[in-house]
């Protein structure tokens, strides 16, 4: 096997990692003992497949990393895939976790009598700017989006903005922080991506494993 | 750096092609149009401007987004710059050539010029060089331009090349044949842009497991299309794959090591095609090199459609960065005082000739200074490491 012939998978940290690491590791991936050690500070790790690496990187550079060539292989939300649109990314595979919901969210007492059908601007915080555009741009409404990297749901208590699109799984940190869902933009979930030269390129290896990570699943 | 050089920053996507990649390109240019000539396929230059409407008709149709315009100030119409050399050609083929004996070989190298680059093509100006077989709609005339592409990128030493095959009519002619809506097709088609098998689920019945095993069967040929052929698909989708079957075969068994994938799915970027398309990979290259495929020319300029042509296009400045190290030219300096007819024979010889124009006190120092590794002494070529040729 040559360096030539060597793969990299992009890893998102965080919440996901927790469920995606089964799946790795059902796929026969078992990454060194670093990768669990949370004192390392190691960034990339060998596996028990000579030709195999992992990177464990933010959500967002998960996309990056992988629309560019520099890993062939990844795991990222369609959030994030929906928000870069890169022509060089594919999803073959939805690995069925990371569940959550894309929504528009506002403060309870401005719910009560707030009717999404008759909103012509709306002024936004969100981490999705482009997605949220396009999102309102399709229903015709003019959306200005402020771009913030967490926290969200303080926007509305602080007098940012009155608005957020954000991820939502139980609905609990809404409620604790006074807001409503009053609009779903999409069910998320997490996927297997591919870039798309590495997949002509090297259509049995990187097949191979796409194909593992499809039995895995299915197999649940 | 000085007030200037901040000033005389290019705008975003432009850049100055200075030494040695501006060489290299013309040399690669001139490669792949002497492989093309080579082949009957005639040099044609169409203007870097021309009215917005003719620039926009047939495979031009879905460029709009990506031109910029600027106003002629003697007829008052609107001009756009061309984004892309295909629509030109096919105009060509269908007016200045519409007589011409059919099948048509035509070949281009030129500048295009687009409104935004993407990320993993930044560049706003850069060569397209390809070469079209207009008038012949056949699998010969298929396999002729592939064929064609492979040996001008082979010659020039690409490592690795791969061809993916694609049938972008594919996916439309399944989405017909299932009777989906307009709505549902347009689900379909977001879902097979991003190739993300996770949107098409909601879809239900026959036609989400169609496409789903359709999304999965992309990669190398023979299993792809085992695939395809367990899929008992519609007649007229199976045609279209029969037609993707015969390139394939006969490409295969012309270069047997060539390495071939098929992606039933695809045809994101393949708007206006209406058959069998291809693109161009390098093993080590993050991008394609170039693409093309079956379309129709608006053979009456009123879209009413006409002859079917292909081709295709190479983007010289993806392939530049794909190809190995060129051999740097052997360089000599000529001290003022050399010979005059001196330098003729060597440059004949295939020497590149620097010369010094006032004397100097040591010629090996001045080489090396102006970047020559051989210095011509006493009617002698001596190169500056050993001193001696």
């Amino acid at each position: 096997m040559s360096a030539n012939e060597s793969l990299v998978i992009a890893l998102p940290k965080g919440r996901i990692l927790k469920e995606v690491m089964p799946l790795v590791r059902k796929a026969g991936i078992e990454p060194e003992a670093a990768f669990d050690d949370p004192n390392s500070r190691l960034l990339r790790f060998a596996t028990n497949h000579d030709n195999v690496s992992l990177i464990r990187v933010r959500s967002f550079d998960v996309a990056t990393f992988v629309a560019f060539g520099a890993a062939q292989l990844g795991v990222a939300g369609n959030d994030v895939l929906m928000e870069f649109d890169y022509s060089e990314l594919f999803a073959p595979v939805d690995l069925n976790i990371g569940h959550c919901r894309l929504v528009v969210a506002e403060p309870k007492e401005m719910s009560e009598h707030d009717d999404p059908r008759r909103w012509s601007h709306v002024r936004v915080a969100t981490k999705y700017p482009t997605l949220t555009r396009k999102h309102f741009a399709a229903r015709g409404v003019q959306a200005e989006c402020i771009k913030l990297n967490g926290a969200m749901e303080l926007a509305p208590q602080l007098g940012l903005c009155r608005r957020i699109v954000d991820l939502v799984s139980t609905g609990d940190t809404l409620k604790a922080n006074g807001l409503v869902e009053v609009e779903k933009i999409a069910d998320i979930s997490s996927r297997l991506v591919v870039n798309r030269a590495a997949s002509k390129t090297l259509p049995e290896l990187v097949g191979g494993w796409v194909d593992r990570f499809r039995e895995v699943v299915n197999g649940d | 750096m000085n007030e200037y050089s901040q000033r005389a920053l290019l705008p975003e996507g432009l850049h100055d092609e200075i030494m040695p990649t501006a060489e290299a390109e013309a040399r690669i240019v001139h490669a792949l149009t002497a492989c093309f000539a080579s082949h009957g396929y005639d040099l044609v230059a169409p203007p870097l401007i021309e009215f917005e409407e003719s620039l926009l008709s047939g495979p031009g149709a879905v460029r709009g987004a990506h031109m910029f315009r600027l106003m002629d100030p003697q007829g008052q119409a609107t001009l756009a710059l061309r984004s892309d050399i295909t629509p030109q050609i096919a105009r060509i083929a269908a007016t200045r050539l519409a007589r011409a004996e059919r099948p048509l070989r035509l070949a281009y190298s030129g500048q295009v010029l687009r409104v935004r680059g993407n990320q993993l093509h930044p560049e706003r100006q850069f060569t397209q060089t390809g070469a079209e077989l207009v008038g012949v709609d056949t699998t010969a005339a298929n396999v002729e331009v592939i064929l064609l592409a492979v040996e001008a990128l082979n010659a020039l030493g690409v490592e690795g090349l791969s061809v993916d095959l694609i049938q972008p009519t594919l996916v439309p002619a399944i989405c017909d044949a299932f009777g989906l809506d307009a709505d549902t097709a347009l689900k379909v088609r977001t879902a097979l842009d991003a190739k993300d098998v996770g949107a098409l689920s909601g879809l239900g019945g026959d036609a989400e497991h169609v496409l789903a095993r359709l999304l999965a069967a992309a990669g190398p040929a023979d299993a792809a299309f085992n695939v395809l052929k367990s899929l008992n698909l519609p007649a007229s989708a199976a045609q279209k794959c029969a037609d993707l079957w015969d390139v394939c075969a006969q490409i295969t068994a012309a270069v047997p090591d060539l390495k071939v994938t098929v992606d039933p799915g695809e045809f994101r970027g393949f708007r206006y095609h209406t058959g069998v398309c291809f693109s161009f990979f390098a093993a080590h290259g993050h991008r394609e090199l170039g693409r093309g495929g079956r379309y129709l020319i608006d053979s009456a300029g009123n879209g009413s459609g006409g002859e079917s042509a292909t081709g295709f296009t190479i983007a010289t400045d993806s392939l530049l960065r794909v190809l190995p190290d060129l051999t740097p030219p052997r360089r000599l300096f000529m001290p003022f005082d050399a010979a005059a007819d001196a330098g003729a024979k060597l440059r004949s010889e295939g020497w590149q000739t620097v010369a010094g124009l006032e004397p100097v006190a040591d010629d090996f120092a001045e080489a090396e200074r102006l970047g020559c590794d051989h210095v011509l002494r006493d009617s002698e070529v001596v190169s500056c490491g050993g001193r001696k040729n």
